[in-house]
């Protein structure tokens, strides 16, 4: 049975509960897996810290909260800071590479970084720097499938908005693609 | 900008029961825009920023279009009929507004065609980040005005006699404007992070 935990923290105002949303729903709806998501948020709704616990798996997930993720992404310093030491040794970190300085990187752990926010602001929004994120989270991992992640993603936004998240989505994608085939 | 989730070419139906292809503009249709540029009467053609009569300035317009968010052009029978452009600033405090340039050629005015070509650039430009669109129009240009007008611009600007029509004659310059980021506000409302009743 394959069951990936992943931990996504950052600051509330980044969309970090809607990236957990559109990888479970990439997981569960559209690639045919099983998916939960915890999420956890401060009474404000900027600036706050703010996380999701998704688990994917094959199974039914009997247990839903992640202590130790295999894939952490981190889209603050913070959430950074905190979630450090629950990584798995062997596990994976994403981080927004402006935003996070990876430092005391336990040994073992692969770590990608991505200027998502800069690639947000050229496409016109940097709102949608998590869209980014949960591109390079499909690049970097395969943990969800290209096709269902756009479905997911597609399903997810405001209409109006599909264009330009698809496009954030997919330079993602492509720059986790690229980190993973360099490497 | 290419904005996969709007698929071109796209058949519109007129109101008349005619039926138009609206798609992007392509590198290959530079004669056919020269042909379709020199068919309009100056009058037309005098609120462009370049003089599109010239075959040099159309072979740039349709190649230069690193600040076009979308160029559309309107054909039948293998001619083109129409051209539709939102065009933004890439650099600076504005990049967040497009301007909208529109032209349908005179055989093809008044069937609801620019309503249509509008259309399509009223949608697309938020996917675009674009958070307010503008249209310069001459006063007195009943037909620019009310298409925009139908298309949710409103006049929000005049500056008196400043620009000059082919007879010489200064005519105010209306400037129409909607703002499109409301559909942002449904992505921010998402992003929030927020529950007031649930805390870390
Ligand atoms: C402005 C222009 C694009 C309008 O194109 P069009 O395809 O004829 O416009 P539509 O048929 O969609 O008409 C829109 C409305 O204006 C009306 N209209 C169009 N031309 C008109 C005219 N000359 N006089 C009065 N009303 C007119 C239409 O009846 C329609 O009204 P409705 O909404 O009440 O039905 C066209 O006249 C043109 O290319 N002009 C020269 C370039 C220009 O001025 N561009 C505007 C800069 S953005």
């Amino acid at each position: 049975m394959v069951s990936t935990g992943i931990r996504i923290g950052g600051l509330g105002g980044q969309g970090v509960i809607l990236s957990g949303i559109i990888l479970g729903k990439a997981a569960s709806i559209f690639d045919g897996r099983n998916a939960t998501l915890i999420q956890a948020f401060g009474p404000e709704a900027r600036g706050s810290a703010c996380s999701a616990q998704v688990t994917i798996a094959d199974d039914p997930v009997a247990y839903p909260y992640v202590q130790n993720p295999d894939v952490l992404v981190v889209m603050s310093a913070d959430a950074y800071t905190q979630f450090i030491p629950t990584l798995k040794p062997e596990g994976l970190l994403l981080y927004e590479e402006e935003l996070v300085t990876p430092k005391d990187l336990p040994p073992g752990v692969k770590a990608y970084g991505i200027p998502a926010t800069r690639i947000a602001e050229e496409l016109g929004r940097r709102l949608v720097l998590n869209i980014v994120m949960v591109g390079f989270f499909a690049g970097v991992t395969g943990v969800v499938s290209l096709v269902a992640a756009e479905k997911a993603l597609l399903s997810s936004v405001p209409k109006g908005t599909e264009s330009l998240n698809l496009n954030a989505f997919r330079r993602g994608y492509e720059h986790g693609r690229s980190l993973v085939a360099a490497a | 900008m290419t904005l996969e989730h709007e698929n071109f070419p796209q058949t519109e139906l007129l109101p008349d029961g005619r039926s138009v292809v609206v798609r992007e503009m392509t590198i290959s249709d530079e004669p056919r825009m020269v042909e379709f540029f020199q068919s309009l009467p100056l009058e037309d053609r005098n609120f462009l920023r370049n003089d599109v009569s010239k075959p040099d300035v159309v072979h740039r317009f349709v190649r230069e279009t690193e600040d076009l968010v979308l160029a559309l052009v309107a054909e039948a029978n293998g001619r083109i009929i129409a051209s539709a452009t939102i065009e933004r600033g890439l650099y600076g405090w504005t990049r967040h507004i497009g301007e909208v340039r529109l032209v349908v050629g005179r055989p093809w005015q008044r069937h609801g065609l620019a309503k249509v070509l509008l259309r399509h650039l009223v949608r697309a430009a938020p996917g675009a980040g674009l958070e307010l669109i503008k249209g310069y129009v001459a006063g007195g240009k009943v037909g620019a005005q009310k298409a925009l007008e139908a298309m949710g611009f409103k006049k929000e600007a005049i500056l008196r006699r400043h620009v000059k029509d082919v007879a010489g004659r200064r005519r105010d310059l209306l400037i129409y404007t909607n703002d499109v980021s409301h559909i942002w506000e449904k992505m921010e409302a998402l992003n929030a992070d927020f529950s007031p009743t649930q805390g870390e």
